[in-house]
Formats: C-alpha cells, sequence, structure tokens
C-alpha cells in the first residue's frame, strides 16, 4: 500500500486493540508521572499534598490516586511567579514558542511556553486529524485566521507543511481577499471556526461568487466553537462551499487537538487516544460517567514536555461512546456531539437549564437565518426572560412572520415549552466573529 | 534474544522501526554536541525532534530530548 492508500496517519497506535492500547497508556502515564514529580514543582506539591508518589502509579485505574489539575490552580501559581509560574519543567530560554489563552471570560489568560520538540509534537496532532478527515499532500490548504498570540490553527498550519500540502496563511487579509484567493488558487481544503466559515460563506453569496460552482474545496476542517459538531451548522458549511465539513477541538492548555473527526463522520470525533486520556467524570462528585453519559472531560496529556498537564479539568461537557461506533477502524473512542457545552455556561431562566449550544442547534435548522444572539434580561426585577435576536438572510426578509412562530414553538420544544421572545434584527446589526463567537449576553443582575 | 530492542508495548522492534530509533539516537546525541557550526547544530536539533516524533507515535521512544 503507498503512504497515501494509508487511511492512518499512524496505522500501528491508532487501531491498537483496546487493551494494548490501555498498555501503552499506562507506559507513557508513569514516565510522564516520575517526569512532573521531578521536574515541576507545582505538580511535585499537589502530589505531595494527596500523598501520591510516581512509584504509586502500577495500574492505569491509579490515574484516579492523582489530584485534579485546574485553570485556577494555573492561574495562582502564575499570578505568584510571573509570568510562567512554576508549572514549567524547563528553564524558559528553551522555549522556542510563546502563546496565550484568548481570555474572552475577562480572566487572566494562561501563558504557555514550548520547547522544539513540543512545537513539533503539536503539529503531528494535527497531522492525526488532517490525514485522518482525508487531507494528502497534493491539497491546497488555506487557513482563515488571525496569525496572532492565540494558538489557534498555529499547529495545523505546521501540520500542513509537513504533510506536503500547499500551504497558504491569510494572516492580514479582509474577509473578501480571503474568498478570492480561494477561488484564484483553487484551494482544496479550507480551515476557520464555523462562525467564519459562514461568514466567508455569505461574503462570497455578496460577491456574486458560487463557491460551489467557482471553488474547488473538497474540505472545511473547523475549530474553536461547539458548533462545528452541530449538524445543522456542517450542513449550512456544505451546502455553501460544497465540502465536507469536518470537526476537531484542541485548547491552549494543550497547544493543541486532542481529537477529530475522521472521514466516517460517525457523529462525533475520535479521541487520539495513544497520546491522550480524556476522563468523562460527574463535575460534582468527580465519579466516572459511564459511555453514552454526559461528564465533564478531564485530560492528561502526554505530549507537551514544557508544561505536563494531568487529569485537567477542562469544563467541557462530552458525552463519549464505544470506538465500534464507527467503522473506519481506529480504536479511540469518540464523543458523540463534539463538545456539547461548558460546565458553566449552563443559564438557569424560570427554572429551565438553557445551554446556548442546544439554542444554536435548533436557529441553525433555519437556513433564513444568517446571524443571531440570545439575550437574558429580567423584567421587573422578577420575571426572567430569554429572547432571540435573529438576522435574516437579506433575500429572505418575507420570511419573517411565520419563521418567528416556527422558531418560538421549536426553541419551546427543546426547551420543556420555555417561552423564547423571537425578535427580529436589522440587517447587519448583529455583531459578526472570526474567532470565538459570543453569541450570549446575560443582562441579568449578578449577586 | 532477550536484549534485542522492544517498544514500549514490549514488541521486538520491525527492522524499520530499529532504524528509525537508531537515527533519532544518533541526531539526538549530535543535537547535544556544543563543538558544531551553528548550520550544523540547528539542522541537527530540528531533524530530530522529527524523528522523535516518528518513533514517539510509534511507540518506540516516550521521553523529553532535551536539546535546546
Ligand atoms: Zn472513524
Amino acid at each position: 500500500m503507498s503512504q497515501t492508500e494509508s487511511p492512518y496517519w499512524n496505522p500501528k497506535t491508532e487501531t491498537l486493540p483496546k487493551e494494548q492500547l490501555r498498555l501503552l497508556q499506562l507506559a507513557k502515564l508513569q514516565r510522564l508521572v516520575d517526569r512532573a514529580w521531578h521536574t515541576s514543582p507545582f505538580h511535585r506539591r499537589l502530589y505531595e499534598k494527596a500523598g501520591v508518589t510516581p512509584d504509586k502509579i502500577k495500574t492505569l485505574d491509579d490515574l484516579r490516586r492523582l489530584p485534579f489539575m485546574t485553570r485556577e490552580d494555573w492561574m495562582a501559581c502564575q499570578a505568584e511567579k510571573p509570568l510562567f509560574g512554576d508549572l514549567i519543567t524547563r528553564p524558559e530560554d528553551e522555549a522556542i514558542r510563546y502563546h496565550l489563552t484568548s481570555g474572552t471570560s475577562g480572566r487572566q489568560p494562561l501563558r504557555v511556553l514550548d520547547s522544539r520538540k513540543d512545537w513539533s509534537w503539536i503539529a503531528d496532532m494535527w497531522c492525526y486529524g488532517f490525514w485522518g478527515f482525508g487531507i494528502r499532500p497534493d491539497d491546497k490548504v488555506f487557513f482563515a485566521f488571525s496569525y496572532g498570540s492565540f494558538i489557534g490553527f498555529w499547529g495545523a498550519h505546521y501540520c500542513c507543511e509537513k504533510l506536503g500540502c500547499l500551504t497558504l496563511a491569510s494572516g492580514n487579509m479582509t474577509t473578501e481577499q480571503r474568498v478570492k484567493q480561494i477561488v484564484e488558487l483553487g484551494v482544496t481544503v479550507v480551515c476557520a471556526t464555523p462562525t467564519y466559515a459562514l461568514r466567508m460563506g455569505q461574503t462570497a453569496e455578496k460577491m456574486g461568487i458560487d463557491l460551489r460552482r467557482d471553488g474547488k474545496v473538497r474540505r472545511v476542517v473547523v475549530s474553536g466553537e461547539p458548533a462545528g459538531s452541530i449538524p445543522a451548522v456542517k450542513k449550512m458549511i456544505e451546502d455553501m462551499w460544497g465540502g465536507k465539513c469536518g470537526d476537531t477541538a484542541g485548547m491552549t492548555e494543550i497547544g493543541t487537538i486532542m481529537f477529530f473527526e475522521c472521514d466516517h463522520q460517525p457523529g462525533g470525533p475520535h479521541i487520539i487516544e495513544d497520546h491522550f486520556i480524556e476522563e468523562v467524570l460527574d463535575p460534582d462528585s468527580g465519579e466516572p460517567m459511564a459511555y453514552g453519559e454526559r461528564g465533564e472531560r478531564v485530560v492528561t496529556s502526554f505530549g507537551r514536555g514544557f508544561i505536563p498537564l494531568l487529569r485537567y479539568k477542562t469544563k467541557d461537557l462530552v458525552q463519549k461512546v464505544p470506538h465500534t461506533r464507527c467503522s473506519c477502524g481506529r480504536t479511540g473512542d469518540l464523543y458523540e456531539g463534539g463538545i456539547l457545552g461548558r460546565v458553566d455556561d449552563m443559564k438557569l431562566v424560570r427554572g429551565t437549564n438553557v445551554y446556548p449550544r442546544a439554542v444554536e442547534a435548533v436557529v441553525r435548522e433555519h437556513p433564513e437565518v444568517e446571524e443571531f444572539q440570545i439575550i437574558l434580561s429580567r423584567k421587573d426585577n422578577v420575571q426572567d426572560e430569554i429572547s432571540v435576536k435573529v438576522e435574516l438572510k437579506p433575500d429572505q426578509q418575507d420570511c419573517w412572520p411565520r419563521l418567528q412562530a416556527q422558531l418560538g414553538k421549536d426553541l419551546a420544544d427543546a426547551h420543556e415549552g420555555l417561552r423564547f421572545n423571537v425578535e427580529l434584527a436589522a440587517q447587519g446589526e448583529l455583531p459578526r466573529f472570526e474567532l470565538k463567537a459570543k453569541r450570549l449576553q446575560d443582562l441579568r443582575p449578578q449577586y | 534474544m532477550s536484549n534485542e530492542a522492544k517498544d514500549l508495548l514490549g514488541n521486538v522492534l520491525t527492522a524499520d522501526e530499529r532504524e528509525l530509533l537508531e537515527l533519532y539516537t544518533r541526531l539526538k546525541a549530535m543535537s547535544a554536541r556544543d563543538d558544531l557550526p551553528p548550520v550544523a547544530t540547528a539542522n541537527v536539533k530540528q531533524a530530530m525532534v522529527m524523528l522523535w516524533n516518528a518513533c514517539n507515535d510509534l511507540a518506540i521512544v516516550h521521553e523529553e530530548p532535551g536539546c535546546d
């Protein structure tokens, strides 16, 4: 078999029988704990407090002896010992990359450093995903990405260079320039956030460009927002671009992606289990959840040397299902529906749980909608109200009364009958996004 | 043949895997030298981390090469 015919980046470990995969994880975990103990004062402190030493890790179940690591612990150690805290395992001058979290929620950003080896590993994890989604050396890959201090698609860019693709950076371009170049060069793969993939599509329409007819895009790789696994969002992206849309998910704390959708797209991404241990736990009790049950992702990463990450509580809500759900042959389990939301983004409105991602899933079922916002407010200091403000596509204005009624009904049906106010926004009124979209405003007084 | 090189799962390395490990080991040793011209050191380090990836992905090694 020639290398381009292999459906796997790494056939040896991606198809390992589960018990072998567990042995490999244990071998890596033992080395990782030992390294963290000896080189990261942050981890040594955590382990001493919990009364655990590296020799205690004898089976994979012993992972549960290790204490959790939280973003709050990390921020506290950074504040105490600026800029990087005592989490890092090597002298700062050995790093070749510096990135920080986007800090969208107004918190202090996390600062990360990577060594030459870490950076190369980061690109390699993206290779698992890109290869698995069918991207090959003869592809032309366009990154609609700002190339700033946010880590975003940086690793994916280096992955594509490694694969031998024509790799196109577009940091300083306007949306119109990006669309033009994608068509002009016959780009075959576009990488963007789901929101921005939609925006480029809408811009193309306004420029009179039919991406399906005029472009050659066969894959759209999305990342950065839970919407990348919402079927209706994917369908919109696929209808616009004419190529398959695949989701990936990564985080600055890891530096790269932990899971990706394979070419078979069974309804969720595969976990790269030879490089990560992904636990799904009850966010309150810390007890493991069974397959098919929703819980918080807790991740252990074997790759980044500068910053060991063990049992890191991500606050991402996920639902794991067995790898056998997919027919591709990978033995890494799947997260059904990708990242389902955040443990802390659940909003309580008149006794009903509302997740922004669930609202988005309903709204995006209606292709007439171009953009939307969710607004929570409090009426007369007593009653909570939830409104969805909708901006329609320019040629869809006539559908409003019907759509307003239908959306109100669909949203209520998906939320135990909760009444949503569905309002029309003027053309161009709602904000547009390139990176992480913020489509929820909670205007209720915070106590 | 108890001293044959094995991967992290205890499998004896294939001929290709042995070659990858050997290349990585040689590049790692060269990366640690401080008597080479910059052109050699920097490029050897780059090559070494790429070989580290192949060996690490194939479960042949799991270590921090620490070259900088
Ligand atoms: Zn699959």
